[in-house]
């Protein structure tokens, strides 16, 4: 089975939320993520979700638009960040890996994503293709690879079903009007389409965009099957790049993993 | 209606391989509120009069269709006439558009209204119509845009809109799009946005194509009145490709018409340093539509080079892709040294001074008069008037006021 599929399996048996968390590869530099997606580990992290940077990321607030820009400058391309998938599973075959990021960068490298093997990322999120499209229309039918479809606040009921029986992984819920990094959660709002997403999947749904606190943290992990941290981590990142002292987004993550507990 | 090459996108925004509607989630439903929208209108007797009645009373259509007599002379073959946009309301085609957008944005009852510009031609227009509506109104375009067009952001100013400078990515026209789509997913309730080109996820292509092809529906007639025939070639620039898709779509099945789209080709397109995907790009998607794209070997967006800002974009309208593709239309590239030849030719030979866009469809009557029969009827797209590139034509020329 799917890594990610059984991971999200045995957390929702065991009646735990799970904790996703997302970087950009590349940002400040490969090995540095490298080292970042171990400490996510050692901090609770279930579910490490690795932005491939693009030029033109448009769901993306300004935190991690800059991020990109930063892993474009190293030349970050998918093939190098599949190569940095490789040392990661060295020492870890356990957590799951979704490869966040737009369909250009995507569909230029389809021979690299079709020979994605077992041992590598398990599931893929494009952020600019429609949830009801399916991947395989643009060559992606790996089926080592599971996908991702995305809910908004505005997504009308008919399309909910559609995506939902879409999605192998997960439904990502996007918590807010708005790009990555925004803030004002309705909470009502959330807990009713998360649920009414439920009537429809067995999929289970993590809810990401604009989750910062604790507090709505707590709250989310709720109403859901877990939570997605992104730019509040990208920020921490950015602020540490030369010191490369992570310690505090180590600290960061361990809060928000109690928090959902 | 036959299915024939002037009626699409399909259903699902589709232009062969090329288009449709590649965003985030969240902008979904507002594209399908638009597109719903749109088709219940463009056959409503209303809103297509209405939309006329601008055209003809406040944008002041028809354009004429102007003999160039002494460029015809310079070119000792052939007749070259030229399509006036550049004698709408605002100097440019852009303002065919905004009318007709505004209109869908009052008919959905929107109360913001968002665009993104590059040479700033399209902020002008869309400003002009959102004053004329009293909607607040809000324009992205690229910092280095807003260095090049000061002119065009004052404008944009004194008609009450609000210029956001966008400093993400190349500074220009392609990172004011993104600007704009993030404004869109987070307004998306009370916001319209009206995109200024032949670009973006479906229905806009459509929707942009539809509401400029009033000036191809014009030359029609006018070359029939004026040399009783259809004209052997139609040649207009191609940025994002609005003017020329306007003028291109009502020829698309009158297949004696060439139609021959110009784009920026910089330095030169060997050189690499250009605004030619139709030339010299790879299919790829970027903002919202899979097209011609300026891209790496990794997909990433190439910045891109041309002394018009309004061309400097990386990406062309899924349409031109596909008329590409089909063979029905022709694209060419022309370099800034010979657009920039052609905008004082143009000025000094017919009084008219051109865009620098415009100049770049213009250089191409250097090549094509040669190529043709003397016979030749020739229409060329003025799609602007160049008053707001004097600043960097002067710079060019070293000249400081």
């Amino acid at each position: 089975m799917n890594r990610l599929t059984s991971k999200l399996q045995n957390l929702k048996e065991n009646n735990k939320k799970a904790l996703v968390a997302y970087l950009v590869a590349g940002d400040p530099d490969l090995d540095t993520t490298l080292d970042l997606m171990h400490l996510f580990v050692d901090s609770g992290v279930d579910v490490i979700e690795i932005g491939v940077p693009f030029t033109d990321p448009i769901a993306e607030g300004p935190t991690i638009q800059k991020a990109h820009d930063r892993a474009l400058k190293n030349n970050i391309s998918l093939k190098m960040i599949l190569e940095l998938v490789d040392k990661f599973r060295e020492t870890n075959t356990e957590t799951p890996i979704v490869l966040m990021g737009y369909l250009n960068t995507f569909i230029s490298h389809i021979d690299l994503v079709q020979s994605i093997g077992e041992n590598s990322a398990d599931s893929i999120l494009v952020v600019d293709v429609p949830g009801e499209l399916n991947l395989q229309t643009y060559g992606i039918t790996n089926p080592n690879i599971n996908t991702i479809s995305l809910i908004s606040p505005t997504t009308k009921d008919d399309r909910v079903e559609s995506i939902a029986k879409n999605s192998t992984g997960f439904i990502y819920y996007v918590t807010l009007r708005g790009v990555t990094g925004s803030s004002n959660l309705n909470i009502e709002e959330i807990k009713n389409n998360i649920q009414k997403i439920q009537q429809y999947s067995d999929a289970p749904t993590m809810a990401g965009f604009g989750i910062k606190s604790v507090e709505d943290a707590s709250t989310l992990a709720a109403c859901s099957d877990g939570i997605v941290i992104g730019s509040s981590i990208v920020e921490m990142i950015a602020d540490e790049s030369k010191s490369k002292e992570f310690g505090r987004i180590g600290e960061y993550l361990r809060e928000m993993k109690t928090a959902i507990s | 209606m036959t299915f024939s090459n002037s009626n699409f996108p399909d259903k699902e925004g589709f232009y062969g391989e090329y288009g449709g509607k590649f965003v985030p989630e969240t902008l979904m439903y507002a594209l399908e509120e638009l597109e719903n929208t749109y088709n219940k209108l463009k056959d409503n007797k209303d809103f297509i009069d209405e939309f006329y009645k601008d055209l003809s009373h406040f944008v002041g259509r028809p354009s004429p269709l102007y003999f160039a007599q002494r460029l015809t002379d310079h070119y000792k073959s052939g007749s070259i006439w030229l399509k006036r946009e550049d004698l709408n309301h605002t100097g440019a085609h852009k303002i065919n558009n905004t009318v007709g957008q505004i209109l869908l944005a009052k008919y959905m009852g929107k109360k913001r209204i968002i665009a993104e510009t590059g040479a700033g031609q399209h902020g002008v227009a869309t400003a002009t119509v959102a004053a004329r509506l009293g909607l607040e109104c809000h324009i992205y375009m690229g910092a280095e845009d807003v260095r090049r067009q000061s002119l065009n952001v004052y404008r944009i100013k004194l008609l009450g809109a609000h210029v956001h400078p966008v400093d993400s990515g190349s500074a220009t026209l392609k990172d004011a799009l993104n600007e704009a789509l993030r404004d869109w997913v987070t307004n998306v309730d009370d916001t319209y946005y009206i995109i200024g080109s032949v670009t973006g996820p479906h229905p806009y292509p459509m929707i942009v194509r539809d509401f400029n092809s009033v000036v191809g529906k014009e030359v029609i007639e006018q070359s029939k009145d004026l040399f009783g025939k259809m004209p052997d070639a139609v040649v207009a620039c191609v940025g994002g490709g609005s003017n020329a898709m306007g003028i291109f779509h009502p020829f698309i099945d009158i297949q004696e018409t060439r139609l021959i789209g110009v784009e920026a080709g910089g330095e030169g397109v060997s050189t690499g340093e250009h605004a030619a995907p139709l030339n010299d790009g790879t299919p790829g998607v970027l903002h919202g539509a899979r097209s011609y794209l300026m891209q790496d070997e990794s997909g990433q967006v190439k910045d891109t080079k041309s002394v018009s800002a309004g061309l400097d974009y990386p990406g062309v309208g899924p349409e031109h892709s596909w008329l590409k593709d089909i063979g029905r239309a022709e694209y060419v590239a022309v370099s800034d040294d010979d657009a920039l030849k052609a905008f004082h030719e143009v000025t000094e030979l017919e009084g008219i001074m051109p865009a620098l866009e415009t100049a770049h469809a213009f250089a191409y009557l250097e090549p094509l008069m040669k190529e043709l029969d003397s016979s030749a009827n020739v229409v060329v797209n003025v799609s602007g008037r160049g008053d707001k590139d004097i600043n960097t034509v002067a710079e060019i020329d070293g000249i400081e006021f």
